[in-house]
């Protein structure tokens, strides 16, 4: 055989490998409004910049790679704004992309891979799940996949996008990477699917219900992005990596410095005068961060609660927040988990923290209680209490109680706590606060109503103010609301060369 | 200059955003020698579309009690026509009075609660239909 014959074999079975599933599929494909693997790749990366990894990889019966072509999912890395990513993409067009030995052997190869060079990992999931005919082989190779994962996880970051089925065990290895994208329509997870659920409970649900884009970003929280079409949610992909380092041991790329949204004096006025009156959290969060360089992360889920990627002064940052216009900006259950998340994140990989806090307390009732608000509340203390990212925080009007240490406050270690003159720092709120002292001196009282509005004016006067909690130092300074830009990209710099350490141990014990 | 319509929760803003020259990086400037198109310089929020709420969404429609409290104020009766982030009802709640909205366009069908009454969270105030 001449290296002519040799060459045109090598591209007639790069060929076959190249077709996936063949015309008839791809199409099919196409027609349910989903990419096939190799667009779905050339989508998200730069330009001709996908380099194929075990391009033909088969099983063991299968030399002539004709059976399986890639085995159900092309792998490789390529770069998203300049910058090494690693990246799969399962082929619902070969075998319903699903997962055998080989399949599994390709996905652990890139993991590993990004491990070794630290490397961002992308993974395009669209998968009828394992491949039955592989029996435990196929089982195995979702543990192998959930290994590295976790191995992974805080090394480096990973993105899930779920484009197609992924059902079963295969929706763990999502859950265990930091982001998840879903994409509205054609993206579904769930563990066990509609029919399952017909037969053991006779509930009938169905796929989109149960576990499509709007109920896991809306609902359950399983996911932190959607988006209406693919293309889209390949921008955000690509969105999402630009506040991000390559790895634990880098800084995030830093942009040009631009100008807020919201100018200087719109500041001063956003707060309400009358604290019963809500406002939106996000008007003060454009009035600090670059114009148009912020992305919320979780943006459909416990909205009591803003966490997000931001640009500060063109450097990345987190911002978490209280909603005052959600829940009257309380803690609950759900803002817990999505916060304390947010938070280890962004200390795993080296993004400071600003945290905007309007916080009346956490949210009373029997569901609260019953659901575990203690051990998922102590999430977020324990959280913040172990980053030791530059942390930046901003009381914007209320602070009350254990919600107000939970958020961040100087006895977590923030390196910096500014109150807004609107501060409110108290134990608790005027009215909760009279009815326990003063409730005798009310009780006897000629006229019980008149009596109470005094105290509560008093003790508003007294204690619903930010330099009660100055004098003590747990704030650093009380600030005019239009310099908080300016005083919030001071901090940063300062705070940008801290050097705090946390003692030797195998890992903590997050309440969970 | 380039301007933007970003729709959140409902409320339309208007942004512009500016050109600054590409991608800037100081630490590594060599690591990106070229200038990259504008729309990935400015990752902005376009591609965050709100919530579909008025399709495949089983409680689309019916808009509930978000927490425990009382109903301060009730501004929609049968019959009457919303759009989606209408303001249709205040609920008092930890001492803030709190916007409850319309989740979907449509036809006031029902609404389950009075000025002054009490709710739990998850009560079903309105029925959009």
């Amino acid at each position: 055989m001449s290296m002519r014959d040799k060459l045109d074999r090598l591209k007639e079975l790069r060929q076959l490998v190249e077709a996936g599933g063949g015309r008839k599929r791809i199409d099919k494909q196409h027609e349910a409004g989903k990419k096939t693997a190799r667009e779905r790749i050339a989508a998200l990366l730069d330009p001709d910049s996908f380099r194929e990894i075990d391009v033909f990889a088969a099983s063991e019966d299968d030399f002539s790679n004709q059976k399986n072509p890639g085995e159900g999912v092309t792998a490789g890395y390529g770069k998203i704004h300049g910058r090494k990513v690693y990246v799969y993409a399962q082929d619902f067009t070969v075998a319903g992309g699903s997962l055998g030995r080989v399949h599994a052997d390709k996905i652990c190869k890139v993991l590993d891979m990004a491990m070794k060079v630290g490397a961002p990992v992308i993974g395009l999931n669209d998968s009828g799940g394992a491949r039955i005919q592989e029996g435990v082989d196929a089982l195995n190779g979702y543990g192998e996949i959930f290994f590295r994962n976790t191995m992974a996880s805080g090394v480096i970051p990973q993105i899930s996008v779920i484009l197609g089925p992924c059902a079963g065990g295969a929706v763990y290895s999502p859950a265990l990477t930091d982001f998840i994208l879903m994409v509205s329509g054609t993206g579904q997870m769930f563990i066990t699917g509609p029919q399952v659920i017909k037969a053991v409970t006779g509930e009938k649900v169905s796929m989109e219900t149960l576990g499509g884009a709007a109920t896991h970003n809306r609902v359950s929280g399983v996911a932190h992005f959607i988006t209406g079409n693919e293309d889209d949610c390949m921008l955000t992909v690509r969105a999402l990596l630009s506040y991000l380092p390559s790895n634990n041991l880098e800084e995030a790329p830093v942009f040009a410095s631009m100008e807020p949204a919201i100018d200087r004096e719109t500041m001063a006025g956003i707060v309400p005068d009358d604290p019963n009156k809500s406002y939106d959290m996000r008007e003060i969060i454009r009035g600090v961060v670059d114009i148009g360089q912020y992305l919320e992360v979780q943006p459909y889920y416990a909205q009591n609660g803003i966490t997000g990627f931001a640009r500060v002064d063109g450097r990345s940052v987190g911002i978490v927040a209280n909603q005052p216009c959600v829940k009257a900006g309380s803690l609950d259950i759900n803002v817990s988990d999505k916060i304390a998340r947010f938070v280890r994140f962004c200390d795993a990989f080296n993004i400071p923290i600003i945290t905007f806090m309007d916080v009346p307390g956490f949210l009373p009732g029997t569901d609260q209680e019953y659901g575990g608000v203690i051990r998922h509340g102590a999430k977020i203390i324990y959280a913040y209490c172990e980053a030791t990212v530059p942390k930046v925080t901003v009381i914007v009007r209320k602070a009350y109680g254990g919600a107000y240490i939970a958020m961040c406050s100087s006895s977590l270690r923030a390196d910096a706590v500014y109150a807004w003159p609107s501060a409110e720092i108290a134990v608790m709120g005027p009215e909760g606060a009279v009815n326990i002292i003063n409730h005798k001196e009310i009780a006897e009282s000629e006229n019980p109503v008149e009596m109470r509005k005094k105290l509560v004016d008093d003790y508003r006067d007294r204690f619903a103010n930010p330099y009660i909690a100055s004098a003590r130092g747990f704030v650093q300074d009380v600030i005019d609301p239009r310099d908080t830009r300016s005083v919030i990209i001071d901090a940063l710099n300062n705070f940008s060369t801290k050097r705090e350490t946390r003692p030797r141990k195998k890992h903590g014990n997050i309440p969970c | 200059m380039k301007r933007f319509k970003i729709k959140v929760n409902g409320e339309v803003y208007d942004v512009e955003v500016e050109e600054s020259g590409g991608f800037s990086c100081a630490s590594a400037p060599a690591a990106f020698p070229a200038p990259l198109p504008a729309p990935e310089t400015v990752p902005v929020v376009p591609s965050q579309e709100p919530l579909p709420y008025d399709y495949a969404f089983f409680d689309a429609g019916i808009v509930s009690s978000p927490m425990p409290g009382i109903i301060n104020n009730i501004y929609v009766k049968a019959g009457d026509i919303v759009k989606p982030g209408d303001v249709i009802a205040v609920l008092e709640a930890m001492k803030m009075e709190n916007k409850i909205k319309a989740d979907i366009a449509g036809t006031v069908k029902e609404v389950r609660v009075a000025k002054g009454q009490a709710v739990n969270g998850g009560d079903p105030l309105v029925i959009i239909g």
